[in-house]
């Protein structure tokens, strides 16, 4: 079965192994299957004839966690990423791979207010402990703060705001340049107009993405307080920029992705920056340009900071911490961030003068959580975790930093106190 | 052997193998947990191969996590007349673990990486002992706590196994000072091709009788697999200094080799790398390797710092005499690791180059190195083929790779021809097959260029000694039939 992948990135495999002990489902199994030589072998076994892949096949690639640690590893800088999609995609759309119940789950994340409304509807089961532990939720939230977009902490600070549906502003500036903020779909403000209706051009847009503003919307709040006290003009997404699609890529279903990269472009126009505070969500925006091949798409991604990127820029901007944690602080470093967006450092820049922090030992392996992965593995992705737990634990922090949702929740899993970067450092801003 | 099989469990076997249907397999299910026993047609291709360019095919693979298990799969397989061959994390650059039968009847592959736990640590007998499938570097970040760590240092130490390194005897940019793993290994709890458990060596640095230990560490699979292995530990020197040196010309980079080593000094590790691998490690490590020059040195001094201070001074001033264009001395722990990994990234780095290499091990007097390696650049162009060498240059340890796209029809034949002239180029001057690699496959049918008939059925023998049905790894190392001066280029089953 010919795979949606390059001949020339199949054969940039010279199999020498320095992948394998990177690779957090190997670390597990020690089997050539669960690692990125095994997986580029049995992609060239599969390419290479004519036979349908079979489900053992099918299996291998989904046991990876897409943590794309082999490809920071690899002398050879082989794009692992690009041919796990490319083998996904193809399974995809010519297997049944994915099966029905799965592409709904994913489908449910593009449409924002069922998203949001689900959540909630779970929130009320789980209080009436009618959710299963067994799947494994964090316990999610039954209420969500207000985000307000247009707030600047510095003086003479003006509102501004996005275009609300149809490009119309919906929302006015209030007295003194606090924002109103009209609830959108879903309760959420999303934005005020600027003078004269038409909203000018903010410094920065937060993107905020489907799970985590549903689960985690208050270190949304938190961002915006952090990125509002150097000073900068914030807006939140228009319409349709709630689902970034990386699950999809990393399920192969590429239509539904490049269908929500359109929406969430055409949702933060003109030329501010694109700040994400997702790890996960970052890594996938700054891939549009890749996934639909555009030079307005690449545009779109040149604009794409994660969020610790943004304000490292803008560190000597920022005030001193009102107050500190009293432990150290372990940084969990993202996959999406270390090996994808390679912006890890950004986060000890900016964290350091709020907290003492403290690296783990174990080369930035990956912690399990994989977007989707834990809940469709979760056996494997609670082994892989057992290891960052007890890298965690080496080092003695109470406290554990990560700066994307799937890994709070994940390491949360295991009883342990994480929290966001920019959660820690509104806190310390804030003051006690 | 305990015929352990819950209801899950099975069940998930029955997902991960496809259904056991094999009589082979299910007799291995049954003494293993079913779920390490794979026979499914994939995952068996994975398994055809490791970091060489030969391929096998297995007939089961199996993951014991037990002396116990271990021995169970080597008496199943010998009684269903299978072959075994032990493999650790296929990082062998000779073949060794590629796998080939006998009588056409694929061999049972026993695979060790689930058998990775540091068993125990005497830091002050400076001893430890470990299961085959503990990787290199996890040893030595496991005891980087107590001053010590585990000398041995082959390029793939991140990734290769203790075990491998016993089977190979393997060495590394450290052994130039410290010698390589047999030097470190003190005994050996190894399961015999017949199923038994042996113990080799002992903990006591003089053990009476035949030094059974040091006939095993090197024997590449051929002899049985080691279960517990006791390493020696090494202490941390108290000041280390990494200097990178940059050359005009391979010959003289050669001759500063030579000049290093004739005033007296051992360096730790003393290494060469040509211009075109110096390239590629650089757009992978960015460790500021000069991309304009045609050779560079990296030379770790260690010991006593006043020491250190001295012989970096001796190896400035040796290199200058030999027209070096700089010297850079690493300022930090962190530029040192860089310089490194990029040394240790080399052979990874070369699909840069090409998709595939043919690397060889050979080992010459250092005193030849310049006319060796000036005719090893002279063989490749004659065959039409690129090559690059990046080796061991302080004990006169080559490495030099052809790199090719196999793709490119008969280009094989080429690369076969000149690595054929390669080797006899460095026998020729007094040099032999292989210093660290093992012999494996694809040196095998080269052992006649360095041993008589009767050096090689003397080694047969001691082969045999341990395994009287040449049923452990066979068809590696000794040409097949050595006895009777019957050459195969490659055994039945096994292709490039």
């Amino acid at each position: 079965m010919r795979l949606a992948v390059a001949d020339e990135d199949l054969s940039a495999c010279v199999s020498c192994g320095l992948c394998l002990p990177h690779c957090p489902t190997y670390r597990v199994t020690g089997e050539e299957s669960a690692s990125p030589r095994g997986r580029i072998a049995a992609m060239r076994a599969t390419h290479a004839t004519d036979a349908p892949a079979g489900p053992e096949f099918a299996e291998f690639m989904d046991l990876c966690v897409q943590c794309r640690g082999c490809e920071v590893a690899c002398p050879s800088s082989v794009p692992f990423g690009r041919l796990m999609e490319g083998a996904r995609a193809t399974l995809a759309r010519e297997t049944a791979y994915q099966p029905r119940r799965r592409r709904m789950g994913y489908a449910v994340l593009g449409h924002h207010r069922l998203l949001l409304l689900a959540s909630s509807a779970a929130a009320v089961l789980q209080r009436l402990h009618l959710v299963p532990a067994r799947l494994g939720l964090p316990r999610l939230p039954l209420r969500r703060p207000r985000l307000r977009p247009g707030d600047t902490a510095g003086p003479g600070g003006r509102p501004i705001g996005t275009a609300g549906p149809g490009g119309r502003p919906i929302g006015t500036a209030g007295p003194g340049g606090r924002p109103i903020g009209t609830a959108g779909p879903g309760g959420r403000p999303i934005g005020t107009a600027g003078v004269g209706g038409r909203p000018p051009e903010p410094d920065a847009w937060l993107f905020t993405g489907c799970v985590m503003d549903a689960w985690m919307r208050p270190t949304h709040a938190a961002a915006l307080r952090v990125m509002h006290a150097t000073g900068a003009r914030v807006a939140l997404p228009g319409p349709g920029g709630d689902c970034c699609g990386a699950l999809h890529v990393h399920a192969g279903l590429r239509r539904q992705a490049e269908a929500l990269a359109r929406r969430v472009m055409a949702s933060m126009p003109g030329d501010a920056h694109v700040v994400v505070d997702s790890a996960g969500c970052g890594a996938a925006l700054k891939d549009y340009g890749a996934l639909l091949g555009t030079a307005e798409a690449r545009r779109f991604s040149d604009r794409v900071l994660d969020v610790h990127e943004w304000l490292a820029a803008r560190a000597g901007r920022l005030p001193a911490a009102r107050r500190r944690l009293t432990g150290p602080v372990a940084v969990q470093d993202p996959c999406h961030l270390r090996h994808v967006q390679q912006a890890h450092q950004h986060v000890r820049t900016v964290l350091a003068p709020y907290a003492d922090l403290v690296e783990l030992g174990d080369d930035g392996l990956c912690c399990g959580a994989g977007g989707a992965y834990a809940g469709i593995h979760p056996a494997m992705a609670q082994e892989i975790r057992a290891r960052k737990v007890a890298a965690i634990a080496a080092t003695g922090a109470p406290v554990v930093a990560s700066a994307n949702p799937g890994c709070i929740v994940h390491l949360a899993g295991a009883g342990l106190d994480v929290r966001h970067p920019v959660d820690i450092i509104a806190w310390s801003l804030d003051g006690g | 052997m305990a015929g352990v099989a819950s209801g899950e469990a099975a069940c998930n076997s029955a997902r991960q193998t496809g259904g056991v249907t094999d009589a082979l397999a299910a007799e291995l299910s049954a003494a293993m947990a079913p779920d390490r026993v794979r026979s499914g047609p994939l995952e068996l291709t994975l398994y055809r191969r490791d970091a060489s360019l030969l391929e096998g095919q297995p007939g089961v693979v199996c993951f014991p996590s037990t002396t116990d298990e271990v021995q169970a799969a080597v008496t199943i397989a010998r009684r269903h007349g299978r072959a075994v061959v032990p493999r650790g994390s296929g990082t062998g650059l000779a073949g060794g673990a590629v796998p080939v039968g006998v009588d056409g009847a694929e061999p049972v592959v026993i695979v060790t990486t689930k058998m990775d736990r540091v068993l125990e640590i005497d830091a002050d007998a400076r001893v430890a002992w470990v299961q085959p499938g503990v990787l290199n570097l996890d040893l030595s970040r496991q005891v980087a706590h107590l001053g010590l760590h585990f000398a041995p240092d082959p390029s793939s130490q991140q990734s290769c196994s203790v075990g491998g390194n016993v089977a190979n005897n393997s060495g590394g940019p450290h052994c130039l000072a410290y010698g390589v793993t047999s030097a470190h290994v003190l005994a050996l709890e190894v399961v015999l091709p017949d199923g038994s458990l042996a113990l080799l060596g002992d903990l006591d640095p003089e053990p009476p009788g035949y030094d059974l230990r040091g006939a095993f560490v090197g024997s590449e699979g051929t002899m049985g697999i080691a279960v517990r292995i006791a390493v020696r530990l090494s202490p941390d020197p108290p000041a280390v200094r990494t200097v990178l040196v940059d050359f005009a010309s391979i010959e003289t980079a050669a001759s500063t080799v030579t000049g290093i080593i004739a005033a007296g000094l051992v360096p730790a590790a003393l290494e060469m790398m040509d211009a075109r691998i110096t390239s590629a490690v650089e757009d992978y490590v960015h460790a500021g390797f000069p991309r304009d020059a045609a050779a560079v040195l990296l030379v770790e001094l260690d010991g006593l710092p006043a020491g250190v201070e001295a012989a970096t001074q001796i190896v400035a001033d040796v290199a200058a005499a030999n027209g070096a264009r700089g010297v850079r001395v690493a300022a930090d722990e962190a530029e040192r690791a860089l310089l490194w990994k990029g040394r240790k990234s080399a052979f990874g780095a070369i699909a840069r180059i090409a998709p595939d290499y043919y690397l060889h091990d050979t080992v010459v007097p250092r005193t030849r190195l310049v006319e060796v390696l000036s005719e090893v650049y002279e063989i490749a162009a004659r065959h039409r083929l690129l090559v690059v060498n990046v080796f061991h240059a302080g004990d006169g340890n080559l490495h030099p790779l052809l790199v090719f796209d196999r793709r490119e029809p008969g280009v094989m034949a080429r690369v076969l021809a000149a690595g054929t002239d390669m080797i006899a180029a460095c026998v020729a001057v007094g040099g032999v097959l292989s210093g660290e690699h093992g012999i494996g496959l694809e040196k095998r049918d080269h052992m006649g260029l360095i041993f008589s008939d009767d050096d090689l059925d003397a080694q047969r023998r001691l082969r045999l000694a341990f395994d009287p049905e040449q049923a452990c790894n066979p068809h590696k190392v000794l040409p097949s039939g050595s006895g009777c001066g019957d050459l195969q280029s490659v055994p039945a089953g096994a292709w490039i």
